[in-house]
């Protein structure tokens, strides 16, 4: 009985130092990624720094100002004259469908019957053909 | 059993006491190394206790070496010298003004270097802007670091790295950079080699306690820091620098400046001053040609300072705006005459002084408030001590040492106290804003925040009679050249002579314009100043302030007011001035 004990108080320390060193070396292991992970973010945050002082120095005004007068010459600055009051925009005026009231001057106003189509591929033809292509 | 006597009893008697010792001494020996077991107990104990001690000894010291944290090396002398980090500038929308980005710079350890010529000339040969004596003196020295090249390219870190020199290693570092360039770079200020801030703001932020968190080592990374944010909004910032520099080429002035306040809240929301430095090149900024003629520079502002003296002699109750003050003839004092530069020779009532800019009118009103009272009132408007902003840079006012009579009618119309321009703006500000003086800030602030820190310095009444002869002015007087349709806008022009070997000259003006938008309830003020501007055929010679400084200011307002989000009007305001028409003013009938 005493020896059984003994048996199982040596396999349990084995056991545990097995289990000991797994967890070393997990953690070993888990140290050196945060490690990594945390150096790789801290080069993202670098780069995102560098991209962000890039991106500003493209869209500083002196340059967004040299690239509007030179591409852009017909703009000029926002006046006053140019903006007009809601109540001087003239009201839309009522949709007029002139070509309805010319068939219902004609008397044509009526629903008229859609013929049917005796042919399947009677239809219209729905593609146009190239008309003068540009060399 | 008298066999077994021990034979050291039967010698002689008189040896007894010596012998006596050398047999305790024998016995405790061999009592030591007895091996009966019922003597050997404490014995036992002893050499554990012994043992226990050292390995708590060693136990304690491997905790002790386990806790603390990796051992200084190398690195941790480096860092010493490495630039700090800086926290980002951002204007008033988030827009980056300045940031740090990384850069890599080139040390040595000349104590492990092995052939310091050799290293020398390889060193040499790839960055061809060493000094190759310096950095021999540097190799040859006994330090334990020493600095080789600072911010390099990754390519030339390639090559270096590719020499193979042991003893010479990079050091990433941050390197300060400005992307817009000039713009608002008085406000910014610069940075020297170590990211240490030299001017301006940057310098202002090291001294709110930056330094001592580098040094305890709180800030390692950018994003340990809050950005600092301005009140500078960065295009309204370009728009009037570039029109300030158009103006500068088209009149063929020496100098301008220009400056846009919030007078709700005291926050400066543009400042230029031309010529100015790009912050990334700091050297330029040393130039005394560049300073911030804002806040550094004291000028002697001209008419705009009648603002001030109309707004004293209102507020002191001994004139209304229904006075009238005689202009018919210049204004005599002892061998000075005061005269008129537009002059009308006749009797004015106050808002007539001021839309003419007649300097007897003005003169005649600092005179009833007399010189007491006039110091105290320009004391309370800050115009005679030194502006303290969040910018180092600052200048004292130039007050008469003996200010007499004369002083206050010159004073009263801008000559004779030069101030800073930044000065001249906070009292107009305030004179415009309901009576509240604030000290202008480049840091964000809301109006409660302002108003908690302002102070009252004229009653609203006065305020208002101030905004109305602003508004009137730009109506049918001097100011109407800013005077922007849709914004309502007031000013005023000033146009001071410099004082060129101690004499005023006709020739050498200094003029300012200072213009107010909307004028009923005004938002911002402009100023805009020029320094010896020429007369253009297109301003039929004139080089008086509403040629130069005030078309600038009207062409600034109409840029800037719908980056500012002014609201354009298209009908005036009903009754913006209710006191004013009540008391019938002169104009408002």
């Amino acid at each position: 009985m005493r020896r059984f004990l003994h048996l199982v108080a040596i396999l349990a320390l084995i056991g545990s130092a097995l289990y000991a060193y797994r967890i070393k070396y997990d953690t070993i292991f888990l140290a050196e990624q945060v490690a990594k992970l945390k150096n790789r973010a801290a080069r993202e945050r670098e780069a995102i720094a560098v991209l962000r002082a890039e991106w500003q120095y493209s869209a500083k005004p002196d340059r967004v100002q040299a690239l509007a007068d030179r591409h852009l010459p017909d703009l000029q600055p926002g006046a006053i004259q140019q903006i007009a009051r809601w109540s001087e925009i003239v009201a839309r005026p009522v949709p007029v469908d002139s070509i309805g009231k010319k068939l219902e001057a004609l008397g044509l106003g009526e629903p008229t019957n859609t013929p049917t189509a005796s042919r399947s591929d009677a239809r219209t033809p729905t593609t146009t053909g190239s008309i003068g292509r540009k060399p | 059993m008298t066999l077994s006597r021990n034979p050291i009893d039967s010698q002689p008697d008189d040896e007894a006491p010596r012998r006596g010792g050398l047999r305790r001494m024998v016995a405790a020996l061999s009592d030591l190394f007895r091996m009966r077991l019922d003597k050997s107990g404490h014995r036992v104990f002893m050499v554990a206790a012994g043992f226990t001690c050292i390995y708590a000894l060693i136990a304690g010291r491997l905790v002790q070496l386990g806790l603390r944290p990796d051992p200084p090396t190398q690195l941790r002398r480096a860092a010493a010298e490495v630039s700090g980090i800086r926290p980002d500038i951002v204007d008033r929308n988030g827009t980056i003004l300045a940031t740090d980005i990384k850069t890599v710079s080139v040390f040595a350890e000349p104590r492990r270097i092995i052939d310091k010529d050799e290293a020398v000339e390889l060193i040499t040969a790839v960055l061809p802007d060493v000094n190759a004596r310096e950095l021999r003196e540097k190799l040859g020295s006994r330090k334990g670091f020493v600095w080789v090249k600072r911010e390099i390219t990754p390519r030339q870190q390639q090559e270096v790295h590719r020499l193979g020199l042991p003893g010479v290693g990079f050091m990433p570092e941050h390197k300060r950079i400005y992307p817009n360039g000039p713009a608002a770079a008085h406000v910014l200020g610069s940075v020297n080699l170590d990211n240490v801030g030299i001017a301006g703001i940057e310098k202002y932020i090291d001294g709110q306690g930056l330094a001592d968190l580098t040094m305890a080592g709180f800030a390692r990374q950018s994003t340990d820091l809050k950005p600092i944010q301005l009140s500078i909004d960065l295009k309204v910032q370009h728009a009037l620098r570039d029109e300030i520099a158009k103006g500068i080429e088209k009149y063929k002035a020496k100098a301008g400046a220009g400056m846009i306040l919030d007078v709700t809240t005291g926050e400066v929301v543009a400042l230029a001053s031309l010529p100015d430095f790009d912050p990334n090149n700091p050297a330029d900024a040393l130039d005394p040609n560049r300073i911030n003629r804002m806040a550094v520079g004291v000028f002697e502002m001209g008419s705009t300072f009648k603002a001030l003296t109309v707004a004293m002699a209102l507020d002191s109750g001994k004139i209304n705006i229904n006075s009238t003050l005689d202009a018919r003839n210049a204004l005599r004092y002892g061998r000075f005459k005061i005269g008129d530069y537009h002059g009308t020779h006749r009797v004015l009532t106050v808002p007539e002084v001021f839309v003419h800019s007649s300097n007897i009118g003005t003169a005649r009103m600092a005179l009833t408030v007399g010189v007491p009272g006039h110091q105290a009132f320009l004391r309370k408007m800050g115009q005679l001590d030194r502006m303290r902003t969040e910018l180092p840079e600052s200048s004292e006012p130039i007050v008469p040492q003996r200010w007499g009579e004369l002083n206050t009618m010159t004073i009263a119309f801008g000559h004779g106290l030069a101030v800073a321009p930044m000065q001249a703006v906070a009292a107009v500000g305030a004179l415009v804003n309901g009576g509240m003086m604030m000290n202008p800030t480049f840091l964000r602030r809301t109006p409660e925040e302002a108003l908690a820190k302002a102070t009252r310095v004229i009653k609203p009444e006065t305020s208002e009679a101030l905004r109305y002869i602003m508004r009137l002015n730009a109506e049918r007087g001097s100011a109407s050249k800013a005077a922007v349709p849709g914004y309502f806008v007031g000013g005023k022009t000033g146009t001071a002579e410099k004082v060129i070997g101690g004499r005023y000259s006709k020739t050498r003006l200094f003029t300012t314009f200072m213009a107010i938008a909307p004028s009923d309830r005004p938002k911002y003020l402009f100023l805009t100043i020029y320094d010896e501007p020429q007369g253009l055929p297109e301003t039929f010679g004139y080089a008086t302030a509403a040629w130069n400084a005030g078309t600038t200011t009207g062409r600034v307002i109409e840029r800037v007011a719908p980056l500012l989000g002014l609201p354009p009007r298209f009908e005036p305001p009903q009754l913006p001035f209710p006191v004013m028409a009540r008391m019938g003013a002169w104009g408002t009938r």
